[in-house]
């Protein structure tokens, strides 16, 4: 996105593309930098940064493309540089670890959890929230950018910097391990599981 | 898709291959063969893919349902005004 030739918008452009543009997407980014940070200060302050990092460089915004993936790209790249580091999550996991040992086949036939779709009915509380906010941040991502925002994996491909097949593949191993801690709930539920 | 289910196959030799095909079809990067070969061909007869189905698209909808919070309104006056000011001056 970087490499795109800089706009030298007029100011009522400007105010144009910041109110019609970006401003419309202020309610899922919040929820992105909620789910993010998983605090409600620091959500604030990271979608605040993120709008005006977005005035900021709004020339390089080019309009007739995507702004949200545009502004949800700021905002993550924000949150690795700003918040990831200084967070006090004691979360030193090694990503590529992570990936590597979901990646492979024999984790993918272990975790096939017997969970019915007549538990979820029943979980009408902060179940599936928990679950969520319980999976590892990248994991937590891919499902709520693709199932909660609808983007497209290449679009994700570009907001995460990951390749096409990456995203494939985490976005698979987040759902397994979603349904993994939902049938866990559904347990102590009372619902048996094979 | 409320027909007698004793018809399909119990077990799914592809299940995990299924899968991934299945969420591929529901996030909308499969190709429309590949949607109707799995959906109106595979899934009237496959019991295992038939429920992951159903499950794929529940757990989207309670993903929706319950893990969508809104900005609050006075963070969304906050930033409007300091982008504004930043605007005019």
């Amino acid at each position: 996105m970087e490499e795109l030739p800089k706009q030298q918008y007029t100011d009522a452009e400007r105010q144009h593309i910041f109110n019609d543009e970006f401003m419309p997407h202020i309610n899922a980014m919040y929820n992105f930098a909620y789910r993010l940070t998983l605090d409600g200060d620091d959500a604030k302050d990271l979608l605040q940064d993120t709008y005006l990092k977005a005035y900021r460089f709004l020339d390089s915004f080019q309009q007739g493309t995507n702004a949200k993936a545009w502004l949800f790209r700021i905002l993550k790249n924000s949150f690795i540089n700003d918040y990831r580091k200084k967070s006090k999550e004691p979360s030193k996991v090694d990503y590529q670890e992570v990936e590597s040992y979901y990646n492979s086949e024999e984790v993918d036939r272990q975790i096939t959890p017997d969970l019915r779709v007549e538990a979820l009915k029943d979980m009408i509380g902060d179940e599936i929230s928990n679950a969520l906010n319980a999976l590892d941040v990248d994991f937590r991502t891919v499902i709520i950018l693709c199932d909660l925002e609808g983007f497209k994996y290449e679009e994700m491909a570009k907001i995460l910097d990951i390749p096409i097949g990456t995203v494939r593949s985490r976005l698979h191993r987040a759902r397994n391990l979603l349904k993994e801690k939902l049938s866990e709930y559904a347990k102590e539920m009372g619902y048996k599981t094979v | 898709m409320d027909s007698d289910k004793s018809f399909m196959k119990q077990d799914c030799p592809e299940k995990n291959e299924c899968l991934k095909k299945l969420q591929a079809i529901l996030d909308g990067e499969a190709t429309p063969e590949q949607r109707t070969d799995f959906l109106e061909h595979h899934l009237e007869e496959c019991l295992p893919c038939y429920k992951n189905y159903h499950l794929e698209v529940a757990i989207r909808q309670l993903l929706k349902a319950k893990c969508c919070q809104e900005a609050p309104q006075d963070l969304i006056e906050s930033i409007k005004s300091k982008c504004t000011e930043k605007l005019s001056s």
